[in-house]
């Protein structure tokens, strides 16, 4: 990410108010709330419904929602972790999926967000910002990266 | 004769680098590190310095391509300019013991290490103290992703 577009990502998250906390394999991922469309129990995923590399899909407001489970790092798993215990749908208007997590959690406040280090990240990498979560840290992304992510697994995949 | 002051600092127990006087700005003992998800293996974590989080690189580890492993963790906090008349930015290396101080002349320029490899991609220039050549680290290229 070169130094003026990344200076543009970080202002637009910075813009954002309210986030919220997907925890992942103990791993803090932070999306913009108004990102979670809904939040689904385990329970409803229907397991038969397979779109590749999902683990399943939820029915929701008539249409199916795919869902995937990615590891703490973001790799694509096919198979969800016993840690797993909700399942945030995803939708930013343009991309629209479930992402089963461990945990799901408001931020009561907006977290001062952080440019990532430029030797840490790549340009595309989907971690968008750093945001100090008390002794914690925690890396911001959006809906259309971790689709972008999951886009790119697929063609590798395929290929 | 030119002569200048630069820190050598202890990349690991035996690799040895060094910066400009001016270039290690601090050093934090026992520093606090925050792992990074989906960061390079010789740059997983950062620590909070200054309100803001700093890069911690394991030079070593990205020279032999392996982790090292430190008795008792340092860091030194480093400066550097990116582009002449930019704000300065900073970083942090991870360091196997307290850096010591040393006095340079231009007639102790020598040739890079041949091993480990890759030492060209991390220094601008070396120098000869005693019978151990002494790379001199460019940090805009370091902590700019230079290494990614």
């Amino acid at each position: 990410m070169n130094g003026p577009t990344q200076a543009t990502a970080l202002a637009d998250l910075q813009a954002i108010r309210a986030f919220a906390v997907l925890t992942l394999d103990g791993r803090k991922w932070l999306l913009p709330q108004a990102e979670i469309q809904a939040l689904e129990s385990l329970l409803d995923i229907d397991h038969e419904v397979r779109i590749p590399r999902s683990i399943g899909a939820v029915a929701f407001a008539g249409e199916w929602w795919p869902v995937y489970c990615l590891s703490g790092e973001l790799r694509l798993l096919s198979e969800p972790p016993d840690s797993r215990r909700a399942c945030p749908l995803l939708d930013n208007g343009a991309d629209r999926f479930g992402l089963v997590c461990d945990q799901v959690e408001a931020l009561t406040a907006a977290p001062r967000l952080l440019a990532p280090p430029a030797c840490m990240a790549p340009p595309n990498s989907p971690i968008r910002a750093l945001a100090l979560l008390g002794d914690e840290l925690g890396c911001v992304t959006t809906t259309e990266h971790l689709a972008a992510l999951i886009a790119a697994a697929l063609e590798n995949a395929d290929g | 004769m030119a002569e200048s002051a630069a820190w050598v600092l202890a990349l690991d127990h035996q690799l040895r680098a060094a910066v400009g006087e001016r270039e290690l700005v601090y050093l934090i003992e026992a520093p606090i590190l925050l792992d990074v998800p989906r960061s390079p293996p010789y740059c997983r974590q950062v620590l909070v310095w200054n309100d803001t989080v700093l890069p911690a690189m394991d030079l070593a580890a990205w020279l032999r391509g392996q982790s090292t492993q430190r008795q008792e963790p340092l860091a030194g906090v480093f400066g550097y300019q990116s582009r002449p008349g930019a704000d300065p930015e900073y970083g942090a290396l991870l360091l196997s013991a307290i850096p010591t101080r040393t006095r340079v002349d231009d007639d102790q320029v020598c040739a890079l290490p041949k091993q480990p490899r890759y030492w060209q991609t991390l220094a601008i220039s070396c120098f000869q103290q005693g019978d151990q050549p002494i790379p001199i680290l460019d940090l805009p290229h370091i902590f700019s992703g230079g290494l990614l």
